[in-house]
């Protein structure tokens, strides 16, 4: 092994340390299509060229991944992010700083934590299993400490880009159709999501996803009715 | 080959409404029974006359129906007939209604319809692929794919609570399902590392001579659990679930509830087959207690609300419970009777829900009084309802209940007792403060209560099939004379 897969993983790790660091979201964007873009060229790199070139399949699913994380799914964040007129995660629940010693005390224990497990078959690296927990990890907390809806869906983004990392690292094999129909299932989902987003900022007039709290089962639903339906 | 019609079949309807949706809004409306129609058909066709329930390409199984899922797809598919019958009456008569309460042209409160008309029959298409995918990728793929078809649903009223439902609605069941992914992931380590390489395909991974590595099992099991029961909504992963059935249209909400929870459920079966001998009284430990926090929760929020949607959505949540406690200690075969049980007559109630906020415009129950005056047919089929999925005799689910008391150790059987009492108690006094007595606060303009009487049908022969269900059950069922 070349030690360009460790480059790779590392770089991926590295992108969950900005992500948690930067408040403007459009740099939140760039760094989560940086992070597709490195899972996308991981399993070329996990190849072992010395025994032949890999499976047309390999190619396509790694063609696909490039085009949908690194260039689709990016653009379409950034198209909601501009709708719905929001460009910084402004108070975050948990600051900055804070945010990027949670992770890395989360991916300094996960790291000790993988060295306790049997280590992996030859082709994949010591790296791969902690960096996909770590960025699991990340992306849980990016959608648990942020207020913007759009950083959930970041941060939705980087959990699935983690159990990627995870698929990938321990060589599983889905079959193309399989992995294509995740692709496409995370595709649609961030469409929708982007509509929606869009409709929120016009409905509450802002995206902060801890206010919208109008749903509750202590509140008695006497006043429940269609007639609160905001008049268009 | 019929199993590729018969989810594609669907979904190819979607597409053809939302196009013609446009243009010909009528054919559109015409369109969504007819194609019920013919996937009940189909389904009929294909559970009684065709030997091969497969379909295999390259080798793999990709599709095949087993005995489980020959029952969750013939509830998926009666019930899609059903909901598409309701809303060809139900949407015009909605329609009414905005106008008659806020005046002016009423879509402007609703989603466009061809969108609407279009996600249910996807819907449809989308469950019906997870009840017969024999690969665990696609069924993870096919489970995704229903939050998506479902999600917009949801939003059919255009209102601030609407949306915030979808919202959650999407990232919790998405993130929830991303778990799912991860834990099929494990699994595939897990019967890797002890040598062999099935993947994903569940026929390999199911056979006899399959090694299954338990620790990395276990592992998986956790997060299939998270996962896919955060789309069944078991406690404390239902967070979603009452706000998404009560937000819903009553048609919408009956899809979600009877058919979508089954095919969740179908997901986290599928795993449970596969539990290693040594592994198994974990995976049956961690179900049960899961089972029995939903009987809890929901009991507890029962009692207290006064909304009466999120009342049927929380009794969704007992009933999942139940049905996990059912196969813990009963097994499939009577687990199977009470989710067939509780999808007919929880579809019946949620239509039923849907003409009463049709007519009265709200969903409380202390504002509703004396419906046995105004609506007569929905009241009855209410009350009806409400006692048939307590589980009062001659409903399926007292049979199911009953075995499930008579087979649990002792300890469980009574805690599961006091609960479905608890209950009981708070849904019928629920219902019975709707239906009998003075009249609410809440007014029901007489040109609204006719429309509402006018969609007794649907629900009403979903009440009776559940009542002739339950009695043949408890003819056929054995262990209750033998006492």
């Amino acid at each position: 092994m070349t030690g360009i897969m460790e480059i790779v993983l590392a770089g991926i790790l590295g992108v969950d340390l900005f992500l948690a660091a930067s408040s403007r979201l459009l740099s939140c964007i760039r760094w989560v299509a940086v992070q597709g873009i490195l899972l996308a060229v991981l399993p070329l790199v996990m190849w072992q060229w010395s025994e032949g070139t890999p499976h047309m399949e390999g190619i396509l699913a790694a063609a696909c991944n490039l085009l949908l994380k690194g260039i689709l799914l990016p653009g379409l964040l950034a198209a909601a992010m501009r709708k719905a007129n929001v460009k910084r995660e402004l108070e975050p629940f948990i600051g900055y700083s804070g945010s990027i010693l949670v992770i890395v005390l989360a991916g300094g224990g996960l790291f000790w934590l993988c060295g306790k497990i049997a280590p992996l078959p030859p082709p994949a690296s010591l790296l791969a299993l902690p960096v996909a927990f770590t960025t699991m990890a990340a992306g849980l907390f990016i959608i648990i400490a942020r207020r913007k809806a759009i950083t959930q869906v970041i941060g939705f983004l980087v959990f699935e880009n983690g159990i990627a990392v995870f698929g990938t690292g321990m060589m599983l094999e889905h079959g193309l159709l399989v992995e294509l129909g995740v692709l496409l299932d995370v595709l649609v989902l961030v469409f929708i999501m982007g509509i929606t987003l869009f409709q929120i900022s016009r409905e509450f007039q802002h995206i902060d996803s801890d206010r919208l709290n109008q749903l509750d089962d202590s509140k008695m639903p006497v006043n429940a009715d269609l007639s609160v339906e905001v008049e268009q | 080959m019929s199993l590729i019609i018969l989810f594609a079949l669907p979904l190819v309807m979607a597409a053809v409404i939302f196009f013609t949706g446009k243009k010909f809004p009528a054919l559109a409306r015409v369109l969504l029974p007819l194609s019920a129609l013919a996937h009940f058909a189909l389904t009929a066709w294909t559970l009684f006359h065709t030997p091969d329930l497969e379909w295999s390409c390259g080798g793999h199984i990709w599709l095949k129906l087993d005995t489980a899922g020959c029952w969750i797809l013939f509830i998926t598919s009666l019930l899609f007939l059903a909901v598409a019958a309701q809303t060809y009456f139900w949407l015009p008569a909605e329609y009414e209604a905005a106008a008659l309460r806020h005046g002016g042209d009423p879509r402007q409160h609703f989603m466009p319809e061809r969108i609407f008309l279009a996600c249910i029959p996807a819907f449809a298409g989308t469950m019906t692929l997870v009840v017969t995918s024999w690969n665990l990728g696609l069924l993870w793929v096919a489970v995704e794919a229903t939050t998506l078809c479902s999600a917009p649903l949801i939003l059919f009223h255009r209102s601030s609570q609407a949306l915030e439902v979808m919202w959650k609605y999407l990232l919790i069941c998405s993130v929830g399902i991303a778990f799912a992914l991860f834990g099929t992931m494990l699994l595939g380590v897990a019967v890797r590392s002890s040598g062999n390489a099935p993947g994903w395909w569940y026929a390999l991974l199911s056979a006899k001579e399959t090694v299954i590595e338990p620790a990395w099992f276990k592992a998986a099991w956790i997060f299939i659990l998270a996962g896919y029961g955060t789309k069944m909504g078991l406690v404390p992963f239902h967070a979603w679930l009452p706000d998404a059935h009560s937000e819903a249209p009553g048609t919408v909400s009956a899809m979600l509830s009877g058919s979508l929870l089954n095919c969740s459920l179908l997901g986290i079966l599928r795993f449970y087959r596969l539990a290693p001998e040594s592994l198994l009284p974990f995976c049956k430990t961690l179900l049960a207690v899961l089972g029995l926090l939903s009987l809890l929760i929901a009991a507890l929020f029962i009692i207290r609300q006064g909304d009466f949607k999120r009342m049927l959505a929380y009794s969704s949540v007992e009933h999942m419970g139940i049905a996990t406690l059912i196969l813990v200690f009963c097994g499939e075969e009577i687990m199977l009777p009470h989710l067939l049980g509780h999808s007919f007559i929880k579809m019946a109630l949620f239509l039923t829900a849907g003409n009463l906020l049709l007519a009265y415009g709200s969903r409380s129950i202390a504002g509703i009084g004396g419906m046995l005056g105004e609506l007569r047919r929905n009241a009855v089929i209410w009350t009806g309802g409400i006692l048939l999925i307590c589980g009062a005799p001659p409903s399926p689910l007292f049979v199911t209940e009953f075995s499930l008391i008579a087979t649990a150790p002792a300890w469980v059987g009574i805690i599961v007792a006091v609960l479905l009492f608890a209950i009981f108690a708070g849904m019928t006094m629920a219902a019975l403060r709707m239906t009998m007595g003075e009249k609410g606060t809440l007014q029901c303009p007489e040109i609204l209560a006719k429309r509402a009487e006018k969609l007794w049908l649907v629900p009403g022969v979903m009440i009776l099939a559940a009542t002739l269900l339950g009695l043949y059950l408890l003819w056929a069922f054995n262990p209750i004379w033998s006492l």
